[in-house]
């Protein structure tokens, strides 16, 4: 009996030993595949998107390459950023790589909830920040701090029927006033004129007119300004559209938008570049071949209006290293073909923008080379945007409805903007 | 007298102590999950949490019931959540009572017709209010479709107050009206055939024998039926929140919507939780009522 478990002691121990050995040599077989920095696993929450699922492709490439275990949670858009400032809230560090809407870069920058990117960026010869233009470099910035990767660069385009317009002999409008007045031909003869969301994000088009009229929501002490003549005639004008837009519209969402544009016989569309991917499916888009885009028409000012996703590490994060090095590896210049073609919402970088086979598959890209005379302006970066948006969209309806006039309408909205960003902290 | 009475109810009372001890568990369970979030609620409303801020939550008082209160948007809210319940009410009663009072007959046909009006009941809101957002759409709709058909202008239904709320009372009428049936189908089935067959020899006609018999024999169930629905609308948000999203602007946001905004959107938690107390004081009374007429039913 003793002798057998000397045996089986022994026996054990020589287990032991090449079970370690193994253990060693594997772990060092790993470091040297991934340049021996870093490893373990990360955890990436997603939402929903085409973005999400052309990041979720690139996974099993990226663990074999570099050893790195990627675990994923997807939630949907309605209750993601709530989740990741609950998490963020706790310091729960239940996350290594976030995506999150542009318009929440601003409440997560004053709860300092992400990890400023800058050193990894400024380091990393794939990632090639000289390859966005430049006022796209700060897309992800918030008070001189890169706090989110672009996942996204999604402009307010002009989309356009290429088959109505050569029929009646139009081209993309260059203003705001050739916009109006192609809508009315268009309608004249028989079709939608032109379409925009005029329903629950009736905001984004609002917005976008007010910024290209010469007028701005707050000023530089955070005082709402949104009764200035130049957002009063903004709404004036958002409001003539809708007497060219198909019936519908004053309910339209922006995804009802797309639909209806792709779907039925309307001459126009203002809307983001990012629902571009809907324009690819044949089962969305019954006007394949005809679909044109354009720069949105100009104002008193050469604004555009951009917005996208962002990717970003958060602060709590438990492995940063490994998180960037998959951020790097997904978003970085040497994949940037593939993540497109994958199926995500591009982003404009210079080398896919001018890439000419690209270009073909989708003719809206160049539509992402933002002019550096245009002043790029973002979703309002405050946290209160939320709040304040609801009301705008509430003002706006009143006077889409014919409820109230634009200038009135405004002016009570001022008043009740006050209250609002006054709970805005001043930086 | 009373030891008769009583020796019986001590006896049941021993009888049932086991069983009562079994049941301290589900107590529990409902002490965790009601009891504690709701004295929860109560006690955040008196902070002010916001979601976004991230600093510490102070005690500020009244103060959420103050701003609340003297928001616009908590009136017009509360306004809109009563007149879909009023109007609601108004629609889904007497169409089930009518439609009970026909199944009653037994008619030829009667148990197909049950089971295809009951329908509505098993589907989930969500896929009724989808379904019926296309319905309902300007442009491509079959509503508007068949009313061009007869030559009736298209209507923007979602996209004014008026025609919006009418959508989304309609669209629970269609979902509510089978279960307002049902019951006052059972309540028509308690009452004893003798009674109306003592009415018709004494020469009472239809209308008589409705208003008299029936109605006062189906009041009780009626009364439990309106406090049920009366908290079903003050709760109404997931065919809402598909169709319309509260929408044009603020136009059919109910009370309870208008809360799911304040907590979810605006991250406003300790305002979202004073919205929820003010629901629930508003509730009460329509509680107490339905206790009352519930005891009635019995």
């Amino acid at each position: 009996m003793k002798g057998k478990h000397l045996l089986k002691r022994r026996n054990f121990k020589v287990v032991a030993l090449v079970a370690a050995a193994v253990l060693t040599l594997s772990a060092c077989s790993s470091d040297s595949e991934s340049g021996g920095e870093v490893g373990g696993e990360i955890n990436v929450f997603l939402i929903p998107s085409p973005s999400s699922t052309s990041i979720q492709s690139f996974i099993p490439e990226f663990e074999a390459e570099t050893g790195i275990k990627v675990n994923v949670s997807e939630t949907p858009y309605g209750e993601a950023h709530q989740k990741q400032l609950l998490s963020y809230n706790q310091k729960a560090g239940a996350y290594d790589i976030a995506q999150f809407d542009n318009t929440y870069l601003a409440p997560f920058c004053q709860a300092k909830a992400m990890l400023p990117l800058d050193s990894y960026i400024s380091g990393s010869d794939e990632y090639d920040i000289n390859d966005f233009g430049k006022g796209q470099q700060d897309y992800g910035k918030c008070k001189g701090e890169t706090l989110g990767l672009t996942l996204s660069t999604e402009p307010m385009i002009q989309w356009y029927r290429t088959d109505l317009y050569e029929k009646l002999g139009l081209t993309p409008a260059k203003t705001w006033d050739e916009y109006y007045n192609n809508a009315k031909k268009v309608q004249a003869a028989g079709f939608g004129g032109q379409i925009m969301g005029f329903g629950p994000n009736v905001s984004w088009w609002w917005m976008t007119l007010v910024w290209s009229f010469g007028g701005a929501l707050y000023d530089e002490n955070l005082n709402p300004v949104v009764n200035s003549k130049e957002a009063v005639a903004a709404t004036d004008y958002l409001k003539k559209l809708l007497e060219v837009s198909p019936k519908g519209a004053i309910t339209a969402t922006g995804d009802d938008t797309t639909s209806k544009f792709l779907g039925e016989d309307i001459g126009a569309m203002l809307n983001y570049s990012g629902y571009y991917g809907m324009a690819l499916d044949p089962s969305i888009n019954k006007n394949a071949g005809k679909i044109g885009t354009a720069p949105a028409p100009m104002g008193t000012v050469d604004t555009t209006h951009l917005a996208g996703w962002n990717i970003g590490v958060p602060a709590d994060a438990k492995n940063p290293d490994a998180a960037w090095k998959f951020l790097e590896f997904v978003l970085g210049k040497t994949n940037s073909v593939k993540y497109l073609e994958s199926g995500a919402a591009a982003i404009g970088r210079q080398s896919i923008i001018n890439n000419a086979d690209l270009v073909a598959k989708n003719p809206y890209l160049p539509q992402l080379e933002i002019p550096s005379s245009s002043r790029i302006e973002r979703y309002p970066q405050i946290a209160v945007w939320p709040e304040f948006e609801v009301a705008a969209i509430d003002a706006v309806t009143q006077v889409l409805t014919g409820k109230q006039k634009s200038q009135a309408a405004l002016d009570a909205l001022n008043e009740k903007l006050k209250p609002i960003l006054a709970k805005e902290p001043k930086s | 007298m009373i030891t008769k009475v009583s020796r019986p109810n001590l006896l049941r009372r021993k009888n049932l102590r086991p069983v009562a001890h079994l049941t301290i568990p589900t107590w529990i369970f409902l002490a965790l999950v009601v009891l504690i979030p709701f004295f929860y609620g109560i006690y955040i409303s008196f902070l002010n949490i916001n979601l976004a801020s991230f600093l510490p939550p102070s005690f500020v008082g009244f103060d959420n019931y103050q701003t609340v209160l003297a928001a616009s948007e908590t009136w017009s809210t509360l306004r809109i959540t009563l007149i879909i319940t009023l109007i609601g009410l108004l629609m889904q009663i007497p169409i089930g009572i009518l439609l009970a009072l026909v199944l009653h007959e037994n008619l030829r046909g009667t148990k197909i017709f049950r089971s295809i009006l009951i329908t509505p009941m098993l589907l989930t809101p969500v896929a009724v209010g989808l379904t019926y957002r296309f319905m309902f759409d300007t442009d491509l709709g079959v509503i508007n479709w068949a009313l061009g058909s007869i030559g009736i202008e298209k209507v923007n239904w979602l996209g004014s107050q008026t025609s919006a709320l009418f959508a989304i009372i309609i669209v629970d009428s269609w979902q509510s009206i089978p279960f307002v049936m049902l019951l006052v189908l059972a309540a028509l089935t308690a009452i004893s055939s003798s009674l109306y067959e003592a009415a018709r020899v004494d020469g009472a006609t239809a209308s008589q024998i409705f208003r008299r018999i029936t109605l006062p024999l189906i009041t009780p169930t009626l009364l439990v039926i309106t406090m049920i629905k009366i908290m079903d609308f003050l709760k109404l948000f997931d065919t809402l929140f598909i169709l319309t999203r509260g929408g044009p602007g603020n136009a059919t946001t109910t009370l309870g919507l208008w809360t799911y905004k304040t907590g979810f959107v605006f991250l406003e938690f300790s305002r979202a939780a004073a919205l929820g107390v003010i629901i629930t004081i508003i509730t009460l009374p329509v509680y107490f009522l339905w206790r009352r007429a519930s005891k009635g039913v019995r």
